[in-house]
C-alpha cells in the first residue's frame, strides 16, 4: 500500500508541475503566417496598386455598356445588360477604401501629413467609383466593424464626402515637414505632393461635373478647380506596369490571343474611329485597337456576337501592340486631355458661355491625347485641321466634346459616366441586340448590388431596378 | 461429441478439424464424430459451426490409443458479455454502458471491398451518415454522426479516428481552386488490417476523448496476432467500375443556336436544327463515350502468430484503381508490423507501424463535366488529340471548344502521400488492483502535389488550355504526436459493489506546414519546371495546435445489474485566448439491466435501460485571436511590398463552445438473442459555436470570428438484428438500422440573421445558396423562383419558403415571371436514413446483401441548370411546343396566352429572343433544386467457401471465392447522375450541391482468399 501510495503522489505532483509548464507549452497562438501591424507606406503601395486596379475592374465592365468592347459570343450577359453579382469588384472597393482608412490613422498618429493627403484624395476617387455605379452605399458606418449590418448612405450626401476628402487631402498635402515621405512606395507619382494636389483639383473639377444636370451645376467652380489642376500630360495620374507584372488589360490581350476570348472592339467604336459615323479618320485607331487578319478594322455589334466567324483573325480586338493593353502600358486613373474635355464642357456651360475658351480646351484636349499615343504630328495637324473636326468656336456643341472624349477616355469607367449625363446620344449608338427584357428597350443607368450584400446585409440593401437613374442622371 | 454449451442439445454437422493435419470430420445426427489413423502425437483439434464460436482444444494422442474430446459449443450471437472498445481503446462490457455504440467487425467492414474505410461503414450503423461524394478512386468520403454540430461552414463535424487507442489524422486538404475531391487521410487504412470497427455516437461515448471528439469517435481496432499456429492469409480481388446512372439526353437537336445548325461551327451544343435535317451530321453519345470502366487491383498479404510471450501481426497490401473518368486513377500500398510482448506476466507492451504510400492523378472532375456540357455531340468527343498533340476542340475546325478527355490527360494534379503511424504501449499492473497504461503515438504524413496545366506551343491556331501555362508545387508535411497515461483502479466496496477509477492525462501536439509554389507562363513549352516560368509566387501557412487533457472516469457497478459511471474532463487548448484556455465537461450515465432482477418471461432474454447526460467542448480553429494584415501575393514588385488588412477579423474574447447532450436507450434481446432490438433517443444542443461568419465588405472585413449560436440535433436511431431461420446447412441473419436526426439552427448571433454556408453558380442570377437561418432547419436551399399569384390582399407579407403549390403569376409576355428574391426551396438533411442487411448461408455458401436508403433530402443540380441552358437533355424537347402557362395574370385572370417555347421568331411571328428555356426556366432556381432521394443496393456479394475436405489436402485452411457489386441503385427520384455525389468532397460543409462535379459508379468485384 505504502508504495502505491508513493507511487500516486509521485504521479499527481509531476502532472502539477507539468500544469505549470502548461501555458508556456500553450501559448503558440499568434498567427505566424501574417503580421498584427503594417507600416504605413505598405499600405501606400499597396492602395496605389490597387486604384489603378479597380479602375482596370470597373472598366472592364462599363467598357461593354458604352461599347468600347463588345462580347464575341451572342447574347452575352454583359453585352445584353443582364442583372449580375459584380461582388468582385465590390469587394475591392471596399477592400482598398479599409486600407486607406487604416493608413488615415495612422498617418495621423504619425504625423504623416503627406500619406494622409494622398490617401484621402484615394479614398475619395474610390468611393466615386462605388457611388458612380451603385448610387447609395455603406461608408459612415463602414470599415470598422462599427456594426455587422452598415447603413446606406444617401448617393448625394457621399458627393459631399468626397468633396470634403479632396479638400482636406489637399490641404493636408500642402502641409511641410510630413514625418514620412513616401517615394517608389508611390505607385502613382513617386511621393511627388505637388502632382497629388494638382490630382485632388482636377478631381474635384471631375465630380462637380458630374453635377451638370443639376441645378446645383457650378460650371465656374469646376473652371476654377481646373486652374489648380493638370497641367500638361506629365501630371496624368497612372500606374505603369511591369513584366512581371503586366498591365491588366494586357492580360486580357494575351488571353484572348490564347483563344481565351475577350478584349473585342465593339462595333461603335471601329465605326466612330474609321471615318463611318463622323467623316474623318482618326489616327489613333491604330494605337487603340488592332486590324482583323486581312488589315481591316471590324467590330463586333454589342449583343450581337460574332455570328459564325472563328474565334480569331475576323474582328479587331486588343492586343499588346495596342497603347492601354500594352505590357507594361500605363493604367490612366485621371489625365491632361480628360481635364481639358471638363475644361471645355464647363465653358459651354457657364452664363454667359465661353465658346473661345471652350473651342481652345477642346482641341488641346484632342492634341494632348494624340501626343500621349505618340501619334505623328503631320497625321495630328491633318486631322485637327479636319473641317469635321475643327468646327470653330461658334459651332462648337457638346456633341463634338463627347464625340473626342470617347476616344480620349479609352477603356475608362469615366465614360459610363459621361454616357448617361449625355443619355447615351453618341451618334450611332443604339441599344444592344437581345437586350435584357427587363430594362424597356433603355440603356442601363446603374449596377445592381451584388449577391454578398443581398445575402450577408439583405435588410440594408436598397432594392433597385437597373434603369433606375443616380441623383446626378436625374 | 459436440454439444451447445447452453442447452445441453447435440449439435449436428459441426466441422471438426485437425489442425495442420489436413483431416476433418463433421458430427453426424448425434452429434458425435471420429477421426481414424492419426499418427501417435499432440494435436490440436478445432470444432467450427456456424452461429458458434470455434474452439480449439489440445489432445495427445498415444500408441495404439483412442482420444476422447468433447466440445462445448457457445452460440457466438450470446452478446452479453460481448465486449466493446471505448475510449483509449479501453474495453467495456457493453452491458455496463450507459449509452449507445455499434460495432462493425472485420468481415462485415470489408464486404463490399471498399478501399476507403469511411465508405466501407456506409449503411452499417444507424444514425450515421456516410456520403460518398462522387465516383473518383481516392476520393473523400464524408461521415456525419447525429447530425452536424457545428454552424461555422468551415468547421469539421466529422468525427474523430482512433486506431489502436491513438487518435489518426482524418483531414481532407483539397486542392486549390476548384476542389478535385482529393482524400480524406483515413483512406490511407487497409481495411483488411481491421479487426472492428465501434462507432461512438453521442458526447458521453466521447467525454474521454475530449475535444476532438466532440463530433463523435470512430474507434479502430487492427488485427493482432493470436498465441498459437501461424496464420497466413492473401486476398486478391479485382474490380471493375461504371458510371451507375446517366441523365435522359435529347439525340434530335444539335450544334448551333436558333434551330440554325452549324455543325463544327458554333460554340452551342445543342440549340441548331435537327440531326435528320442537317445532312452530313448525327448524334454521338458523348457521356458514355468520354466515360470508361476503370478497373481495380488489390493485393494483399497478412502474417501472424505467436505463442504465450509474444505475438505478431504483419501486412503488406496493394491497390491500384483506375477512374471511369479517363487518365485518373489512385493507388495505396500499405505495410504493417505489430507485436504483443509480455516479458512478464503483468507487463505487456504494444507496438505497431504502419507505412503508407498513396495518392494518385486527380482528374478535375468539375472541368471534364463542364467541357462536356459545352462539347457539341455532332463532334466525337474520344478523338481529342491533333497529330501534333494540341487539343482538338469542336468548332473552328477543331480550334475552339475545350476536350474534357485531353485536359484530363494533360492538365495534369498529382498528389503523393508517405505516411507512417506508429505507437508503442506499455501496460503495467504493479499490483491486481492497479493498472497503469502509457501509449505514445505519432501520425505523420507528407504530401507532395504537382499541378501541371501546359501552355501554348506556339503553333498556329492551337486551341490552348491555357494561354500561359501554369505548375504548381505543394509540399505539406503534418506531424502529430498524442500522449495518453491512464490509471485505474478497480476495487470492491462491498459484495455487490464494484468500483473502477480511471483517470488520465492526454498531450496532442500537432505541427502543420504547407509551402505553395506557383509559377505561371512557361518560356519553353512542355518543360514543366519551376525553373521554367516567367513569374513564381509562393504562399506558406503554419498551423500549430497542442491540446492538454485531464480526466477522470468512475464507475460503479451493483450487482453487475446496475452501472453508473461518472466522467469529468478538463481541457487546456491552445487556440483559445489564455484567460479562457481552460474548461471543463462532466458526464454521466447510468445502464441498468432490469432482465437481471425482474422475472421475464422465457422469450426475453436481456432487457437493459440506458440514460446518459453530457457534455463535450469544443475549442476554436488556429490562430483565430489574431487580427492581422497580409501582403497580397502580387508582391514584392519593383521591389516594393505592399500591405492589406486581413479579411478575417478574429477575436480576443473567443471562448470554447459547450455541446450538451442527452440520451436515452434500450436494449433488448428475445428468443435467446434470436432477436435484438437497439433502441436510442438522443437530444444534442452545441452553444457558443465558434464560427466566422461572412458580414457584408462594407465592415472592413469579409468574414468575423464570434462565439455565437446554438444549434440542436434531435433525434433517434433503432437497430434490430435478428436470426430469422437457423437449421443444419442454413442461417439467415438480419440487421435492420433506421433513423432520424433534425438539425435546427436555435440561435445565430446578434446582428446577424443568416450565415452562408456555400453557394453554387446558376445562369441569369439563379445562382443557390445553402443558408443557416435562425429558427430554421439547418442547411435550407436559397435561391429565385417563378412568381406566385395570390389574390389582392393575400399575399404572404415577409416570405421566407417557396410555396410551391400556389398558382404562378403569368407576365404579359405569357411566360411565367421570375421572383428575385431568396426563398428556400429545399433542405439538404434527409427526412430519414435506413438500411436493410441480410447475410444467408448455406453450408459453404454465403449470400448477403445491404439495401441503404436516404430518404427526403434535396440537392441543387447544377448538372440540371448547364443541361436546360444548353439543351442537352430531354427537358428542351419540347422547343418546338406551344404552350399556356398553367397560372394567374396579374388582374387575376387565369392565363390563356399561347407562347412558344423556342428560339428567334416563332410561327407565330413573335421575336422569342433566346427561348424559354434560356430566358425563364434557366434563371429560376427551384426549377433545379431537386429530390435527391435513393434507395441503392449497397452491395450484394455472393461468396462460396471451398468444402474443408478438398483444400486441407492442399494445406489450406479456407478459401474464399466471391462476387460483389456495389453501389446499384434500385430507386431515385433524381434524373441525373448519382444522386449521393456531391461537390467538394469531405470536407465541404455546402453538402447539397452537386457542381458538375464526379459522377458515381456501380463496381463489381471478384476476390480469392485464401488462408493457410
Amino acid at each position: 500500500m505504502k508504495n502505491v501510495t508513493k507511487v500516486l503522489l509521485i504521479t499527481v505532483f509531476s502532472s502539477i508541475l507539468l500544469l505549470a509548464g502548461c501555458n508556456d507549452y500553450l501559448n503558440i497562438n499568434d498567427d505566424p503566417n501574417n503580421p498584427t501591424s503594417a507600416p504605413a507606406l505598405g499600405l501606400l503601395t499597396n492602395a496605389t496598386f490597387e486604384t489603378s486596379q479597380n479602375t482596370y475592374r470597373i472598366g472592364s465592365t462599363t467598357s461593354y455598356y458604352v461599347q468600347y468592347l463588345a462580347s464575341p459570343n451572342t447574347g452575352s450577359a454583359l453585352d445584353t445588360q443582364e442583372p449580375l453579382s459584380f461582388g468582385n469588384d465590390w469587394f475591392n472597393l471596399y477592400d482598398v477604401l479599409t486600407d486607406l482608412s487604416d493608413l488615415e490613422l495612422l498617418a495621423e498618429e504619425q504625423g504623416a501629413t503627406q500619406l494622409l493627403g494622398i490617401a484621402k484624395i484615394l479614398k475619395a476617387y474610390n468611393l466615386a467609383l462605388l457611388v458612380d455605379s451603385w448610387g447609395d452605399v455603406p461608408y459612415s458606418d463602414a470599415f470598422f466593424v462599427q456594426t455587422l449590418n452598415p447603413s446606406y448612405n444617401d448617393q448625394s450626401e457621399l458627393y459631399g464626402t468626397i468633396f470634403t476628402l479632396l479638400e482636406d487631402g489637399i490641404q493636408q498635402l500642402q502641409q511641410q515637414n510630413s514625418t514620412i515621405n513616401a517615394g517608389n512606395e508611390d505607385f502613382i507619382y513617386g511621393g511627388d505632393s505637388s502632382k497629388w494636389i494638382q490630382l485632388g483639383y482636377m478631381l474635384q473639377a471631375r465630380y462637380l461635373n458630374h453635377l451638370s444636370k443639376q441645378s446645383s451645376y457650378e460650371p465656374a467652380a469646376v473652371l476654377s478647380a481646373i486652374e489648380n489642376g493638370f497641367a500638361s500630360n506629365e501630371d496624368d495620374a497612372q500606374v505603369t506596369y511591369y513584366d512581371s507584372q503586366v498591365n491588366p488589360w494586357a492580360s486580357v490581350a494575351i488571353a484572348n490571343a490564347g483563344l481565351i476570348l475577350g478584349g473585342w472592339i465593339s462595333e461603335q467604336t471601329v465605326e466612330h474611329l474609321d471615318g463611318t459615323t463622323y467623316g474623318v479618320e482618326d489616327p489613333r485607331i491604330s494605337f487603340l485597337i488592332s486590324p482583323n487578319e486581312d488589315g481591316n478594322f471590324v467590330g463586333v455589334e454589342n449583343g450581337a456576337g460574332r455570328g459564325n466567324a472563328p474565334e480569331s483573325g475576323a474582328f479587331s480586338v486588343l492586343s499588346t501592340d495596342n497603347y492601354y493593353a500594352a505590357r507594361t502600358a500605363p493604367l490612366v486613373i485621371a489625365s491632361y486631355a480628360e481635364q481639358k474635355f471638363i475644361e471645355a464642357e464647363a465653358a459651354l456651360s457657364t452664363n454667359p458661355a465661353q465658346p473661345a475658351r471652350a473651342y481652345q480646351a477642346y482641341l488641346d484636349g484632342i492634341e494632348a491625347h494624340m501626343d500621349k499615343l505618340g501619334v505623328d504630328t503631320v497625321e495630328k495637324d491633318a486631322y485637327l485641321n479636319d473641317p469635321a473636326v475643327a468646327v470653330g468656336s461658334a459651332a462648337l456643341t457638346i456633341d463634338d466634346i463627347m464625340r473626342e472624349k470617347y476616344v480620349a477616355l479609352f477603356l475608362h469607367p469615366e465614360t459610363w459616366v459621361d454616357a448617361r449625363r449625355y443619355n447615351y446620344s453618341y451618334a450611332n449608338m443604339t441599344i444592344p441586340a437581345n437586350l435584357n427584357q427587363d430594362l424597356g428597350g433603355e440603356f442601363i443607368r446603374r449596377l445592381g448590388y451584388p449577391d454578398s450584400e443581398t445575402q450577408r446585409n439583405g435588410q440594408n440593401v436598397p432594392d433597385v431596378n437597373l434603369t433606375d437613374r443616380l441623383f446626378w442622371d436625374q | 461429441m459436440v454439444t451447445d454449451s447452453e442447452t445441453g442439445e447435440v449439435l449436428i454437422g459441426v466441422n471438426i478439424l485437425v489442425l495442420n493435419e489436413g483431416m476433418g470430420v463433421a458430427t453426424d445426427e448425434n452429434g458425435e464424430y471420429e477421426i481414424s489413423n492419426i499418427p501417435t502425437g499432440d494435436y490440436q483439434v478445432e470444432a467450427r459451426y456456424i452461429g458458434y464460436i470455434s474452439q480449439i482444444e489440445d489432445v495427445t494422442i498415444g500408441d495404439g490409443e483412442e482420444a476422447v474430446l468433447n466440445f462445448e459449443l457457445v452460440i457466438s450471437t450470446s452478446q452479453l458479455d460481448e465486449l466493446v472498445v471505448t475510449s483509449f481503446g479501453l474495453e467495456q462490457e457493453k452491458k455496463a454502458l450507459g449509452y449507445s455504440v455499434q460495432e462493425i467487425d472485420s468481415e462485415n467492414l470489408t464486404v463490399g471491398n471498399q478501399a476507403n474505410v469511411v465508405n466501407a461503414l456506409s449503411g452499417k450503423v444507424s444514425g450515421v451518415q456516410i456520403t460518398n461524394t462522387g465516383g473518383a478512386p481516392g476520393r473523400s468520403s464524408r461521415i456525419i454522426i447525429r447530425g452536424v454540430n457545428s454552424l461555422d461552414p468551415s468547421a469539421d463535424n466529422q468525427p474523430l479516428f482512433v486506431v489502436d487507442g491513438v487518435p489518426i489524422d482524418n483531414s481532407t486538404i483539397e486542392s486549390g481552386g476548384t476542389p478535385r475531391g482529393m482524400s480524406n487521410r483515413a483512406a490511407d487504412l487497409n481495411p483488411n488490417d481491421i479487426e472492428s470497427v465501434n462507432v461512438l455516437k453521442g458526447a458521453a461515448a466521447t467525454a474521454l476523448y475530449g475535444v476532438r471528439a466532440s463530433n463523435g469517435a470512430i474507434i479502430i481496432t487492427t488485427k493482432s496476432g493470436q498465441s498459437g499456429e501461424t496464420q497466413i492469409n492473401l486476398n486478391s480481388t479485382v474490380g471493375f467500375d461504371r458510371v451507375n446512372k446517366f441523365p435522359e439526353f435529347q439525340e434530335v437537336y444539335g450544334q448551333g443556336f436558333g434551330f440554325v445548325s452549324a455543325p463544327g461551327n458554333s460554340f452551342w451544343p445543342n440549340w441548331g436544327g435537327k440531326y435528320s435535317e442537317t445532312p452530313g451530321t448525327e448524334y454521338n453519345d458523348i457521356w458514355r463515350d468520354a466515360t470508361e470502366t476503370g478497373v481495380s487491383f488489390d493485393n494483399s498479404i497478412n502474417v501472424s502468430g505467436g505463442n504465450e510471450v509474444a505475438t505478431y501481426y504483419a501486412s503488406v497490401s496493394n491497390l491500384d484503381q483506375q477512374g471511369v473518368l479517363p487518365f485518373g486513377d489512385w493507388g495505396r500500398t500499405s505495410v504493417r508490423l505489430s507485436g504483443d510482448i509480455a516479458p512478464k506476466e503483468n507487463f505487456k507492451v504494444r507496438s505497431s507501424i504502419n507505412y503508407v504510400n498513396s495518392g494518385g492523378m486527380r482528374v478535375l472532375g468539375d472541368r471534364f463535366m463542364e467541357s462536356m456540357m459545352y462539347w457539341s455531340p455532332n463532334a466525337d468527343v474520344t478523338n481529342f488529340e491533333k497529330p501534333d498533340g494540341t487539343m482538338r476542340g469542336y468548332y473552328n475546325d477543331g480550334g475552339s471548344g475545350g476536350n474534357p478527355i485531353y485536359q484530363a490527360k494533360y492538365w495534369t494534379y498529382e498528389d503523393n502521400v508517405n505516411r507512417i503511424i506508429g505507437n508503442v504501449t506499455f501496460d503495467y499492473s504493479p499490483v491486481d488492483f492497479l493498472n497503469i497504461v502509457y501509449t505514445l503515438g505519432t501520425d505523420f504524413y507528407s504530401d507532395q502535389r504537382t499541378e501541371i496545366i501546359p501552355g501554348p506551343r506556339g503553333i498556329e491556331n492551337e486551341n490552348v488550355v491555357s494561354s500561359t501555362g501554369t505548375i504548381e508545387e505543394t509540399r505539406i508535411n503534418s506531424r502529430d504526436i498524442n500522449s495518453t497515461l491512464n490509471i485505474t483502479l478497480q476495487t470492491d466496496l462491498s459484495e455487490k459493489i464494484n468500483t473502477r477509477l480511471r483517470v488520465g492525462n492526454d498531450i496532442f501536439d500537432r505541427d502543420f506546414n504547407n509551402v505553395v509554389s506557383t509559377g505561371n507562363d512557361f518560356v519553353t513549352p512542355l518543360f514543366y519546371h519551376l525553373s521554367n516560368v516567367r513569374n513564381i509566387s509562393l504562399n506558406q501557412n503554419i498551423r500549430q495546435r497542442r491540446l492538454v487533457g485531464v480526466y477522470g472516469d468512475l464507475m460503479v457497478n451493483y450487482d453487475d445489474y446496475l452501472f453508473v459511471n461518472v466522467t469529468g474532463r478538463n481541457d487546456w487548448s491552445s487556440t483559445l485566448p489564455e484567460d479562457n484556455r481552460s474548461f471543463f465537461y462532466p458526464s454521466v450515465s447510468v445502464g441498468f439491466s432490469f432482465s437481471d432482477i425482474v422475472d421475464l418471461p422465457d422469450y426475453f432474454t436481456f432487457g437493459k435501460l440506458r440514460a446518459s447526460l453530457s457534455q463535450v467542448g469544443k475549442d476554436a480553429p488556429v490562430y483565430a485571436t489574431s487580427n492581422t494584415y497580409n501582403t497580397p501575393s502580387v508582391f514584392p514588385l519593383d521591389g516594393q511590398v505592399g500591405f492589406t488588412r486581413s479579411n478575417i477579423r478574429g477575436s480576443a474574447d473567443l471562448k470554447p463552445e459547450l455541446t450538451t447532450a442527452l440520451e436515452f436507450g434500450t436494449d433488448l434481446r428475445f428468443f435467446e438473442n434470436r432477436l435484438g432490438v437497439d433502441f436510442t433517443w438522443y437530444k444534442s444542443n452545441s452553444k457558443d459555436q465558434i464560427f466566422d461568419v461572412p458580414i457584408s465588405n462594407a465592415t472592413g472585413y469579409s468574414r468575423i470570428i464570434t462565439n455565437a449560436g446554438e444549434i440542436e440535433n434531435q433525434g433517434f436511431e433503432l437497430q434490430m438484428t435478428g436470426r430469422p431461420m437457423q437449421t443444419q446447412d442454413f442461417v439467415w441473419d438480419v440487421t435492420l438500422n433506421y433513423s432520424r436526426n433534425k438539425s435546427t439552427v436555435v440561435e445565430v448571433a446578434e446582428g446577424i440573421d443568416q450565415i452562408l454556408v456555400g453557394s453554387s453558380f446558376g445562369y441569369a442570377g439563379s445562382s443557390a445558396s445553402i443558408q443557416l437561418l435562425e429558427g430554421e432547419a439547418y442547411g435550407n436551399i436559397y435561391g429565385r423562383s417563378y412568381e406566385r399569384y395570390y389574390p389582392a390582399g393575400e399575399a404572404p407579407e415577409d416570405p421566407t419558403f417557396l410555396d410551391e403549390d400556389a398558382p404562378l403569376l403569368i407576365g404579359e409576355d405569357g411566360f411565367p415571371v421570375i421572383n428575385t428574391d431568396q426563398l428556400v426551396l429545399g433542405n439538404t438533411q434527409p427526412d430519414w436514413i435506413g438500411s436493410i442487411n441480410n447475410s444467408f448461408s448455406y453450408k459453404n455458401l454465403n449470400l448477403s446483401f445491404l439495401v441503404d436508403v436516404i430518404w427526403g433530402q434535396d440537392v441543387y443540380s447544377q448538372y440540371d441548370n448547364f443541361f436546360t441552358a444548353f439543351g442537352i437533355t430531354e427537358s428542351t424537347l419540347n422547343r418546338e411546343d406551344f404552350r399556356v402557362f398553367d397560372g394567374f395574370t396579374a388582374d387575376g385572370q387565369r392565363n390563356t396566352q399561347e407562347v412558344w417555347l423556342g428560339q428567334g421568331i416563332g410561327p407565330d411571328g413573335v421575336d422569342y429572343g433566346a427561348g424559354f428555356h434560356r430566358n425563364r426556366e434557366r434563371a429560376a432556381t427551384e426549377n433545379f433544386v431537386l429530390d435527391a432521394s435513393y434507395i441503392k443496393l449497397r452491395n450484394i456479394r455472393l461468396g462460396y467457401n471451398l468444402p474443408q475436405d478438398f483444400i486441407s489436402n492442399f494445406g489450406f485452411r479456407n478459401i474464399n471465392l466471391s462476387a460483389t457489386a456495389t453501389n446499384i441503385i434500385l430507386y431515385t427520384p433524381f434524373d441525373g447522375f448519382d444522386p449521393e455525389s456531391r461537390a467538394g468532397g469531405a470536407s465541404s460543409n455546402a453538402n447539397g450541391f452537386t457542381a458538375l462535379d464526379y459522377p458515381g459508379v456501380a463496381s463489381f468485384f471478384f476476390s480469392v482468399n485464401l488462408s493457410l
